[in-house]
């Protein structure tokens, strides 16, 4: 949790700080795009969101509304191509079995857009 | 107004880790962030390894600990620099945190630099230090399934130490497996048996360690 905290103060600054460069004076929305493999919860993201709005921290406002778009994880084999969703042992190829499998998806973590006026 | 930001969560702390890492291939310095559960054996395996290394390199050791002064306590009676930072419950490393800390060291006098992460598999597997190597410590009484349960940490270190390995006659610990789950996560990671306690391992460890300290001075 105290994991999501930091990443939500993060997040928060680079958005205050590109919004106090355009003269934005209040945030009214921030999308974010959470990766399955990028370690940080969507539920804990949104429990630190509260509680900095609650507090109006950051040009937020208590109608400010997060969002947060899921990233699947995906991986393709680079032997034969095969396309899947990795389970735990993630760069196994579950077609033809090669240790071959790249992610090519699910590591994101990224402010997508913000709205403000 | 819409703002199409795109932008990294962590763009500042990758901005500050490319600052460091600019520091450290000025001076030449070797730096290794260790990663592990509270209890892994961090701690011991640093003494141990700084022990096995002070005459032919010189050492500092960063430790990152939620509170106290006691692991970098135990690093300076070994006669290496050691700074501690206390994250003061934070779970992790960032790279501004290191940033901060550095002016303390004179990295010029610095061959090798160990950076002891908080101990947790979860929080600081995303922040890049500007380390030339993540490595993780599991150690025995552990388990088998830390290496599945946090395949995060697994895929974006470049070997695991399997420490306390003294213990496993005593646990149900399995080897192969926990080899086959690694190789599964991450192909490229190796894997070193180590107990700090027998020392066994240690100079395998030490080896890998060389071979790094040489890698980064032929860059």
């Amino acid at each position: 949790m105290m994991h999501e905290m930091a990443l939500m103060g993060d997040i928060l600054q680079l958005v205050e700080r590109d919004a106090k460069a355009r003269n934005i004076k209040q945030i009214n929305k921030i999308e974010l795009v959470v990766g399955e493999l990028s370690n940080a919860l969507p539920d804990a993201l949104e429990m630190a969101f509260e509680t900095f709005r609650a507090r109006e921290l950051a040009m937020l406002t208590r109608q400010s509304q997060l969002v947060i778009r899921k990233e699947e994880a995906r991986a393709k084999c680079t032997v034969c191509g095969y396309e899947y969703h990795p389970e735990v042992r993630l760069s196994i190829c579950p077609e033809c079995g090669l240790p071959s499998g790249k992610l090519t998806a699910g590591e994101t973590f990224k402010v997508k857009l913000y709205e403000g006026n | 107004m819409k703002i199409n930001l795109e932008e990294e969560v962590l763009s500042d702390n990758n901005a500050a880790a490319k600052f460091n890492r600019d520091l450290f291939e000025k001076s030449k310095t070797l730096v290794i962030n260790l990663m592990s559960s509270p209890g892994a054996g961090k701690t011991t395996l640093l003494e141990k390894t700084v022990a096995a290394l002070r005459n032919e390199y010189r050492i500092g050791v960063i430790e990152g600990d939620l509170a106290t002064e006691k692991d970098a306590d135990r690093i300076r009676k070994l006669g290496a620099k050691a700074v501690q930072i206390n994250t003061n419950g934070g779970c992790h490393l960032d790279a501004r945190m290191i940033a901060k800390v550095l002016p303390e060291f004179n990295l010029d006098e610095i061959d090798i630099l160990f950076i002891e992460n908080v101990g947790n598999l979860v929080c600081p597997s995303g922040y890049d230090l500007g380390q030339n190597h993540k490595v993780a410590i599991l150690s025995v009484p552990e388990g088998n399934d830390k290496i599945p349960k946090y395949p995060v940490m697994f895929r974006r270190t470049e070997l695991v130490v399997l420490n306390k390995i003294d213990l496993l006659p005593y646990l149900d610990f399995d080897v192969d497996t926990a080899v086959e789950d690694l190789k599964g996560i991450n192909p490229d990671s190796g894997l070193i048996k180590v107990s700090s306690r027998t020392e066994e391992g240690l100079d395998e460890w030490c080896q890998w360690i060389k071979q790094a300290y040489l890698k980064c001075q032929s860059q």
